[in-house]
């Protein structure tokens, strides 16, 4: 089947630390919340910031429907603690729509997030979606945050920015965590009543509710795909039972993509990457657990973890492959493996990760051209021709 | 399937066990023996047991109850601040009917009791801390355990490891991962913010009973020298430092320890006036 009508194409940067790290980094059980940040050079820094924006820039000017970027803290695995930050770099250089995804709801005031998004909104003239996401248990030993009462934040900071976007201000919020008496963000999004939101995660059921029970999009980037799935048929069941009607735009999937002159070569390109993003970046040590990140009947169920094993440093390719949406190859192999994808996961929203680890510039430029210049054309045009037939047919 | 908490269950096979509602909250409490009472509060694991507590049953009546959101007792996530960890136990001392009790609290329990000592001095009988948790001593900085790798724990818990080790698991052990997360769960809700109570330090003056103060020498997580400090703010304390222990003493030196504490029970209340000359306390 070809892709759904109006499918629209994201790249995703997780713009990580990833030169200039120790010789010995292998030793470090973390890279994540404790390890040093002496190892992080300005200079470099600086000069990564610049290639990492050029090569979201450079995605939009060939005609991705959008770029994505998210937000962690303390790690090399991610130099985006501010995603609202590069967004408002990004807006001057793009035309098209950007997603931060995002800050967790609860780890920021909910006034100032409501506001530094609806800023963005207008910025932008309304090219802004955003996601919420709990955070990873790392983002808590990274803040001041009780990560026993996250769930219970994020969605209290949740309830108030929507009341911000959409409700007439002054208005009050008296809650457990927050307490507003003129809440009244001054400038409201610009897209109204509100930008596309949505929820990621683990695949936690109670991520899954909340984005159900407000009607969001959901996805959880770091779930098998077979848990992917089944989150987002949860979604669409409970949002059913809301009275919201979950639209194939809001269930996304991500895909770790390479583009190569052939199929065996692209493999063998791509592997290094995803090995050093899988064997050093990910590695959280001791700090995937938080206390009360997760309730007492989901730590059962998940045998005692907290997180997917994917961020324990283990590497295993073919598992990986299988487990995961990764694809390397030629346009044709790679538009192939998206299309497939795409009608499992009944979803007309593609996000790529067009850079993985420590992939060199040229080999992502090669990747978004791969991807901008002829798998997304030819996803466009079997749809045409699929929709050409349809119409034969009828006529 | 077998988990290493059935050892830890052995320690209480003696004890009767009740379960009340407590303010709607499932408590488990055991207690056994027969004499004056003596309620234990426990620190924030509970998986060692209770393996002590039979060296005080000829001379009490010993009571043992789990916190909401430890060991048998149900999780309780309203309570969520010392405060409510005292009134709880205020509701419990009802429920019970104890008019009047010592209290025996060792770390997060040591906490617990100095609080409600402070709440309602006058129902306390006698008061022992045992490398008590809750004072904030900036002189003499604790270790934050969370900022303690897993795999160190135990040398911090222990002088010597041994004495634990018949209470972990030697595989994956889900009942016990389980009990670990909700203590540490429980534990995180009152004090991931800040360690301690910042305005213990100016209450205690109000606990009037006899207070012993029980401390490992070796006690790497509330260093002896804290025990300096909390004899300062208590009126009418004492301190007994025990040799070759660490932040466990009752655990590690069960005979020795629970000795030291029977013997303070025991012993005739002193004068108070003779303790505290009211110049000193009064500046």
């Amino acid at each position: 089947m070809p892709i759904l009508p109006n499918t629209k194409f994201l790249a995703w940067h997780f713009m990580p630390y990833s030169e200039g790290l120790p010789e010995n980094v292998d030793d470090y059980e973390s890279l994540w919340v404790d390890f040093p940040n002496k190892f992080f050079d300005p200079k470099k820094g600086h000069a990564l910031y610049e290639r990492y924006l050029q090569e979201l820039v450079l995605c939009d000017k060939l005609g991705f429907d959008g770029v994505a970027v998210n937000e962690h803290h303390n790690t090399a695995y991610s130099l985006m603690p501010v995603p609202s930050v590069l967004a408002a770099a990004l807006i001057p250089q793009t035309k098209g729509s950007i997603c931060v995804m995002g800050t967790p709801s609860g780890l920021e005031h909910p006034h100032r997030l409501a506001e530094a998004y609806a800023m963005l909104d207008v910025m932008s003239g309304g090219r802004m979606e955003f996601a919420f996401p709990l955070g990873t248990p790392m983002e808590y030993w990274a803040s001041n945050v009780n990560p026993v009462t996250a769930r219970e934040r994020q969605r209290e900071a949740l309830e108030v920015i929507m009341k911000a976007w959409t409700q007439d201000g002054p208005i009050r919020h008296n809650g457990r965590f927050y307490n507003y008496r003129y809440l009244n963000i001054w400038p409201r999004p610009y897209q109204q009543p509100h930008p596309p939101l949505y929820l990621v995660g683990s695949g936690s059921p109670g991520t899954i509710e909340l984005a159900a029970e407000l009607g969001f999009g959901y996805s959880s980037t770091f779930s098998p795909i077979a848990s992917q799935l089944a989150a987002q048929k949860t979604l669409k069941e409970r949002a059913a039972h809301y009275g919201h009607k979950i639209q194939p735009h809001q269930v996304p999937i991500v895909c770790m993509v390479y583009i190569g002159d052939d199929d065996e070569t692209a493999l063998a390109e791509m592997e290094p990457h995803v090995r050093f993003f899988f064997t050093v970046l990910t590695k959280a040590g001791r700090y995937l657990d938080a206390p009360g990140y997760l309730s007492m009947d989901e730590f059962r169920k998940r045998n005692g973890r907290m997180l997917p094993a994917s961020h324990g440093g283990a590497f295993d390719w073919s598992a990986i492959r299988e487990q995961f949406r990764v694809v390397a190859g030629t346009p044709k192999t790679v538009a192939d493996m998206i299309e497939k994808w795409a009608e499992e996961a009944e979803t007309s929203r593609i996000i790529f990760q067009i850079h993985r680890g420590n992939m060199p510039h040229w080999k992502v430029v090669r990747t978004i051209t791969g991807l901008a210049n002829e798998v997304i054309p030819m996803l466009k045009e079997r749809r045409r021709l699929a929709d050409e037939k349809i119409q034969v047919a009828a006529e | 399937m077998n988990s290493v908490l059935d050892r830890t269950k052995q320690s209480l096979a003696d004890f009767e066990r009740r379960e009340l509602k407590i303010n709607g909250v499932s408590t488990i409490v055991y207690s056994a023996g027969v004499g004056s009472p003596l309620v234990y509060l426990h620190g924030s694991g509970t998986f060692p047991g209770f393996g002590f507590a039979k060296h005080w049953l000829k001379s009490h009546r010993v009571i043992i109850p789990y916190h909401p959101g430890f060991g048998e007792s149900d999780d309780d996530s309203r309570i969520d601040s010392i405060n409510d960890y005292v009134l709880h136990y205020l509701d419990l001392l009802d429920a019970l009917e104890l008019e009047r009790v010592s209290l025996v609290g060792s770390s997060l329990g040591g906490w617990i009791a100095s609080e409600i000592a402070v709440v309602q001095p006058a129902r306390i009988e006698k008061l022992v801390l045992v490398a008590a948790t809750g004072l904030i001593i900036d002189s003499v900085p604790s270790t934050d355990l969370y900022t303690v790798h897993p795999r160190d724990l135990l040398s911090y818990l222990v002088a010597d490891q041994a004495v634990l080790k018949p209470f972990l698991p030697e595989g994956h052990d889900l009942d016990f991962l389980t009990l670990r997360y909700k203590e540490t769960t429980s534990t995180a809700r009152l004090n991931w913010e800040r360690s301690g109570n910042p305005k213990l330090g100016q209450w205690l003056h109000r606990i009037s009973c006899e207070t012993l103060l029980l401390w490992g020498e070796q006690d790497r997580i509330k260093p002896v020298k804290q025990s300096d400090v909390w004899l300062a703010h208590i009126p009418n304390a004492r301190v007994e430092i025990m040799k070759g222990v660490g932040h466990l003493p009752l655990d590690e030196a069960p005979e020795a320890a629970t000795k030291l504490v029977s013997d303070f029970l025991k012993e005739k209340p002193r004068s108070k006036s003779a303790a505290i000359p009211l110049e000193k306390r009064a500046s």
